[in-house]
């Protein structure tokens, strides 16, 4: 399974939302992250033919997705980031539905849908109205309404947004076990969500893919070093003024600090392995920070 | 995939509640209409219902049989008699409808005696008392003669064409005399309240009419519906029908539990009577029986239906909503009404889809409409009018449903 983005362009008026993206993906999970806006999901939308490109073409396997219309959607598994259902309609019948829309025949539907029911855990909530699901629920029956046609390309936008630690841990456990000769693009602003599973993380920004590559290749692509110090209360607003600070842990005396900085930022800072949030941070700056406390 | 989709829409308790509100409706309709049919017994006293509808039906179908000469001097004859009685001439008015009581059999035929001798745009309940033997034996002319003066007062010498005003005058004369009469109430309450239970029906499924192509975006579920392999195709003509299928079984279901009950109760006696018999069709120039006029109330309203609510789809697929689509029926039929002082607008007004919905009152009005040499009444027209665009909307619907972009 090979997918291919030539010079993929998406403008809404005079706002470019995807510029000019160029890539090859093929078997495996990619990990797409970006703060909000970054336009994550417009590249997601043109993937899963919502949105036609403004220039520019996506090819599967050589053909042109747009042109292969129900063909390509034939391969096609998508958890859209507002993960919309029918309220009054049980786990069952719902998925019984989406089976219906993928063009399922009903005797291999009724059967992959108990199967799917069982894999992602809501036996128990079969016959309930997806209105009465919690939120780790209904992203699971999202997983499965998505699976439900065994894709061949997998396009999750911001699977685990909204889920609390638990739950996202086991999606991620589920993606892990679904990603076998599939193609998965998974596209998060949680960076802990991409950094386990994932074998090639995208950093996008404003429309553009900044950097590519395995954990360690994006890790290894910031030009500055990672320290950890523990300063006194009355210097951490000028160390904050001065650095990138990446993560804070206030104790009684003052605070333990994570500065990203070329330079040692004071005489008791250590230099520690970046990670990903690292890296995150130092692309995508202040914004980036408001999206992690968000998180928190 | 049409039963999911049926499904999904009567799964919302919006409408759920919208349907039991039709059914409580369709309920009070046939009681106003059973209603309407009224009994004066020899006490003067009035009454509805299975009982009164069978005297009734008794005491009209003594003048059953066609309308000659000799049957209209009977009535003149009993009418007079009638009129000389006591009962008729006291100041009580429960005495005047113990008179009455005797006029009700003949009734029907005595409104037809007042309407064929008085100007065409007015009724005078008590000329029948004045009329002599002489005028009696000109009654099916007088039909022609009073239409055509009006034809040439000033009121319409000016409104139609000469074509216009043969293509009347002809079908007029083209009317099988003599009338054969009989009871035909439960016909003429059926035309007369039918308009009420189409129109609320076509009102009340807008409701989940509009639902069917906004659902997905009002449930955020477009995303992954058009990310689908048939979301694009297949899916979309299911929609469409079932639509269609909501619209057609739910309006027969009505009509025909509203032709069942009224029909049953009131009677189908009547049903080969041109409708010229009944006080609101004798200015008629549509040459139909009851029998007809109920198949043309009852098509034309589904053909009505069909077009107002592919209309409602059409823009709920268009605006991915529900609010403006529920208010097109609404619209279509109550703005007529109120720009019907209009006169420029008065040939535009007669070929609306509203008019579907009320044939019983489509098939008495003199809208006319003349290509060339050929003048039309407006019934054909609309009747093929409408199922036309209804046909022309339905793939531009797939169109640009099909076609939706998620932004």
């Amino acid at each position: 399974m090979e997918l291919k983005l030539d010079d993929l362009t998406k403008k809404f008026g005079s706002f470019t939302a995807v510029d000019h993206i160029s890539l090859t993906m093929t078997n495996g999970v990619y990990g797409l992250l970006g703060i909000n806006g970054a336009g994550k999901t417009t590249l997601m939308r043109m993937l899963c033919t919502l949105l036609r490109p403004t220039e520019g073409n996506i090819y599967c396997n050589g053909s042109d997705i747009f042109e292969m219309d129900g063909e390509y959607r034939r391969l096609l598994g998508y958890l859209p980031q507002e993960f919309g259902f029918y309220p009054e309609f049980t786990v069952h019948d719902y998925l019984l539905y989406i089976a219906t829309l993928k063009g399922i025949r009903p005797a291999v539907a009724r059967k992959r849908v108990r199967e799917l029911i069982s894999q992602v855990g809501l036996t128990n909530a079969a016959g309930k109205k997806m209105k009465k699901l919690s939120g780790g629920m209904k992203r699971r029956a999202g997983i499965a309404q998505a699976m439900l046609n065994d894709p061949k390309i997998l396009i999750l936008d911001e699977p685990t947004a909204g889920l609390d630690p638990n739950e996202r841990i086991r999606f991620r456990n589920l993606i892990s076990e679904l990603s076998e000769e599939r193609l998965i693009l998974l596209s998060t602003h949680i960076v802990s969500d991409v950094e386990y599973i994932a074998n090639e993380i995208w950093l996008m920004g404003e429309g553009t893919i900044l950097h590519r590559g395995s954990l360690e290749e994006i890790i290894a692509s910031i030009p500055e070093n990672v320290w950890e110090c523990s300063v006194k209360k009355d210097q951490i607003a000028a160390i904050m003024r001065n650095y990138k600070i990446s993560n804070m842990k206030t104790e009684p005396e003052g605070a333990t600090l994570r500065i990203i900085s070329r330079d040692r930022p004071a005489e008791s800072a250590k230099r520690t392995e970046a990670s990903l949030e690292d890296v995150f941070l130092y692309y995508f700056g202040e914004n980036a920070k408001s999206e992690a406390e968000e998180i928190d | 995939m049409v039963r999911f989709e049926i499904k999904k829409i009567f799964s919302r308790t919006g409408n759920k509640i919208a349907l039991l509100l039709l059914a409580a409706l369709l309920s009070l309709t046939c009681f106003l209409t059973i209603g309407s049919v009224e009994y004066v017994d020899e006490q003067g006293e009035s009454a509805s219902g299975i009982g009164a509808t069978r005297r009734l039906r008794e005491d009209k179908n003594q003048w059953a049989g066609e309308i000659t000469e000799g049957v209209l001097l009977k009535v003149l004859q009993k009418n007079a008699e009638i009129n000389a009685s006591e009962e008729y001439l006291s100041k009580d008015v429960q005495e005047n409808n113990k008179a009455y009581a005797k006029k009700q059999g003949f009734s029907d035929i005595r409104d037809m005696l007042n309407h064929a001798f008085t100007p065409f745009r007015e009724y005078d309940y008590y000329r029948v008392d004045s009329l002599t033997a002489e005028e009696i034996a000109k009654f099916y002319e007088q039909r022609v003669i009073v239409l055509t003066d009006w034809l040439n007062s000033d009121e319409a010498k000016d409104r139609y064409s000469e074509e216009e005003k043969n293509f009347i005058i002809t079908k007029y004369r083209e009317l099988q005399t003599p009338l054969y009469y009989e009871y035909a109430d439960g016909w003429q309450a059926f035309a007369e309240y039918a308009p009420t239970i189409i129109m609320l029906t076509v009102l009340l499924l807008a409701f989940p009419i509009a639902g069917i192509f906004a659902n997905e975006f009002q449930c955020r579920a477009e995303s992954i519906f058009f990310s689908t392999r048939l979301g694009r195709n297949k899916a979309v003509l299911s929609k469409i029908y079932a639509g269609i299928w909501i619209i057609t079984g739910i309006y027969w279901t009505v009509i025909l539990l509203y032709s069942v009950v009224v029909l049953g109760i009131l009677g189908t006696d009547g049903a080969e009577c041109a409708i010229q018999t009944g006080l609101g069709g004798w200015k008629s120039f549509y040459n139909i029986t009851y029998l007809q006029e109920y198949f043309l109330i009852v098509g034309g309203g589904y053909l009505g239906s069909l077009f107002i609510l592919t209309l409602v789809m059409f823009l709920s697929a268009r605006t991915h909503s529900t609010a403006l689509p529920v208010t097109v029926p609404f619209i279509l039929l109550f703005i007529p009404s109120f720009l019907s002082n209009l006169p420029v607008l008065s040939e535009a007004l007669g070929i609306l889809p509203d008019q579907l919905l009320q044939m019983g009152q489509t098939v008495c009005m003199f809208n006319l409409y003349q290509v060339g040499k050929t003048v039309f009444g407006a019934v054909p027209i609309i009747m093929i009018l409408y199922p036309v665009l209804s046909c022309a909307l339905l793939p531009l619907l797939y169109h640009i449903y099909s076609k939706t972009e998620i932004k």
